[in-house]
């Protein structure tokens, strides 16, 4: 075989490949919207499953009814939402702390950083919910926001992209009179905005998604999140609720990140040094 | 008070460098006006590091001695959680489990990620930006929702998994109703949703490998195997170290999945699923801590095993 014909197998190799990773990626969030399309009347089983006869948005009322998703859809944008804006703050400025000052014991406070990221916050879940009620943050969305508004990974992740900043930059601003907090807000946000659009989309990921938490603190079904509010799906009522009902379900909850996920791609593709470093 | 402690541990980091100047104390006074910015950037880590981390595990711990229904009095009883803990089949069986969980994990997360991040990085493959966000997707859905996708995927009389067996002419299996089997399905589930994660971290590492390194070979003659085993492996060492340390934390707390898709009984129950149980569904918080604890134990023999071989390796 010469060499031409084999690039051309092994980029089809390549293609084919990923072709059906991608399939294996998409097809259980696919099925699920053809199931939460289907009227009950239609059969689920096997590869039935795969048509869908008569399209019907029934099933969406029908979750509805049996579990309201309003307050569940609101308390999951509340808390996504603060949850991205302060963790995205809170670890920029440590991560620009920890890559562009100088200041006794620097590296040991970030090997500190980074040992916290070999014990799970969560071990520690009944007293964390003893300490929890002590505030009066049972039953709070705040409780899923504050004790993971600095998360180590978003700082370490933040502190490797600070620390291509180049230094210069950072001293000329030093130079031409700027604070610290200003050299933050001025400087380094602008730069960094490549890593925070993308630091932004994997919190909002693991905020949406979040589902051990808001089980635990959340007591009263007005405050649960989306995830806590369809895991309950399939029981409510003592009855099992059919199918199409509870993929109807979850489409709610997982349709509104994907979107997202999909939106922000578009900031990540930003140039690194856009205009930083003049020549 | 705490001017002093933040000397102490400046000495402690710094070596005692500082105490050969004169007025060490108006030095170091100095030197934290002069830096209360960064402390004071990194500060808000600490404190809920410190409020909803570390006080909470002292505390764990403590509670791990006592009964404890949550509200009443506490009442300590030594050892005995962790006496009854042993002699607890139950536990042991979600030991197990969650053994099995973290080594499918680390098996096939880290090999499917490292395959579809070679893939990826295929220098002449076109449309690259469409298959990196396609290929990321099962981590944008979230377990629970997926878990409920799952339980249908895989019900013995209607599944589509099971259809498809029956089609290839083999036989339907009793995944989530079979105590052998039920711990599959979560498997697949940790294993579809948390590859993506890993795939974009070696993939930034695959990257990062200089081209040189690859045209030097190809002149040499090397092929695509060799490439791969002296250029891509070594150069990824440290990613991979890293990966295999949070994947093991990770998987070492897998939660959502066994609850979403329960088998019978204790069968495909993990460690923290059981700890969650004890705290918040039967309130014996004494005993879930120790299971905590054990948890924690056990985590950090893994932490300290890799750390040993880190430096070995260091040395080496």
């Amino acid at each position: 075989m010469d060499y031409t014909s084999k690039k051309k197998l092994t980029t089809f190799f390549v293609y084919f490949c990923l072709i059906f990773i991608v399939i294996i990626s998409i097809f259980p969030v696919f099925w699920m919207i053809l199931t939460s399309i289907k009227p009950t009347s239609e059969t689920l089983s096997g590869l039935e499953s795969l048509v869908v006869h008569n399209p019907t948005l029934g099933n969406y009322s029908a979750v509805n009814k049996i579990a309201p998703m309003l307050y569940p859809t609101m308390n999951s944008i509340f808390v996504t939402f603060f949850g991205t804006v302060s963790t995205l703050f809170f670890c920029s400025l440590a991560g620009f702390a920890f890559a562009k000052f100088r200041f006794p014991g620097r590296d040991a406070l970030f090997l500190m950083v980074l040992v916290t990221l070999l014990i799970p916050q969560e071990v520690g879940i009944v007293p964390l919910f003893t300490i929890m009620r002590s505030l009066h943050l049972t039953n709070s969305l705040w409780s899923l926001i504050i004790p993971r508004a600095a998360t180590a990974l978003g700082i370490f992740y933040m502190r490797q992209y600070c620390m291509s900043v180049p230094d210069e930059i950072v001293e000329a601003a030093r130079i031409d009179g700027c604070r610290d907090f200003t050299i933050y807000t001025r400087v380094i946000l602008p730069i960094i905005k490549p890593a925070l659009a993308s630091w932004a989309s994997l919190t909002m990921i693991s905020r949406w998604n979040d589902f051990f938490w808001p089980l635990i603190f959340m007591r009263t079904p007005k405050k649960y999140t989306l995830m806590v509010t369809i895991s309950l799906l399939p029981v409510s009522d003592g009855l099992s609720t059919p199918w199409p009902v509870i993929m109807a379900g979850t489409s709610i909850a997982v349709l509104p990140i994907i979107i997202l996920y999909f939106l922000f791609q578009k900031f990540q593709k930003a140039d690194l040094m856009a205009g930083a470093v003049k020549g | 008070m705490q001017a002093s402690l933040f000397y102490k541990a400046q000495v402690w980091f710094r070596g005692s460098k500082t105490e050969r100047h004169g007025n060490v104390m108006k030095n170091f006074q100095k030197g934290f006006k002069k830096h209360f910015n960064a402390y004071l950037f990194i500060s808000p880590f600490f404190i809920l590091f410190l409020v909803f981390q570390l006080f909470p595990m002292i505390w764990s711990l403590v509670l791990s001695f006592t009964e404890w229904n949550g509200l009443g009095p506490k009442e300590f009883v030594g050892v005995q959680n962790y006496v009854m803990l042993a002699k607890d089949p139950t536990f042991w069986t979600t030991v197990q489990n969650t053994f099995l969980y973290w080594l499918v994990a680390i098996v096939f997360v880290l090999f499917f990620a490292m395959m579809v991040a070679l893939l990826l990085s295929y220098k002449p493959l076109r449309a690259r930006g469409f298959f990196k966000s396609m290929t990321f997707f099962p981590y944008v859905c979230a377990t629970v929702a997926v878990g409920l996708i799952f339980n249908m995927l895989f019900d013995f009389n209607a599944g589509l998994i099971n259809e498809i067996l029956r089609m290839m002419g083999l036989e339907g299996v009793a995944w989530l109703t079979s105590t052998s089997l039920s711990k599959i399905p979560p498997m697949i589930l940790y294993v579809w949703r948390n590859t993506p994660w890993y795939t974009i971290i070696i993939m930034s590492g695959i990257l990062n490998i200089p081209a040189d390194y690859y045209e030097a070979a190809t002149v040499d003659g090397a092929n695509v195997f060799q490439k791969f085993f002296k250029i891509t492996l070594p150069c990824l060492g440290d990613i991979l170290f890293f990966c295999f340390l949070t994947l093991t934390v990770e998987s070492w707390k897998i939660f959502a999945e066994p609850y979403v898709m329960v088998g019978p009984g204790s069968s495909n129950m993990s460690m923290f699923q059981y700890m969650y149980q004890n705290s918040f569904v039967i309130f014996k918080m004494g005993y879930a801590s120790a299971i905590g604890y054990i948890l924690t134990m056990i985590l950090l023999v893994f932490s300290l095993i890799q750390f040993f071989i880190m430096r070995r390796n260091g040395e080496a």
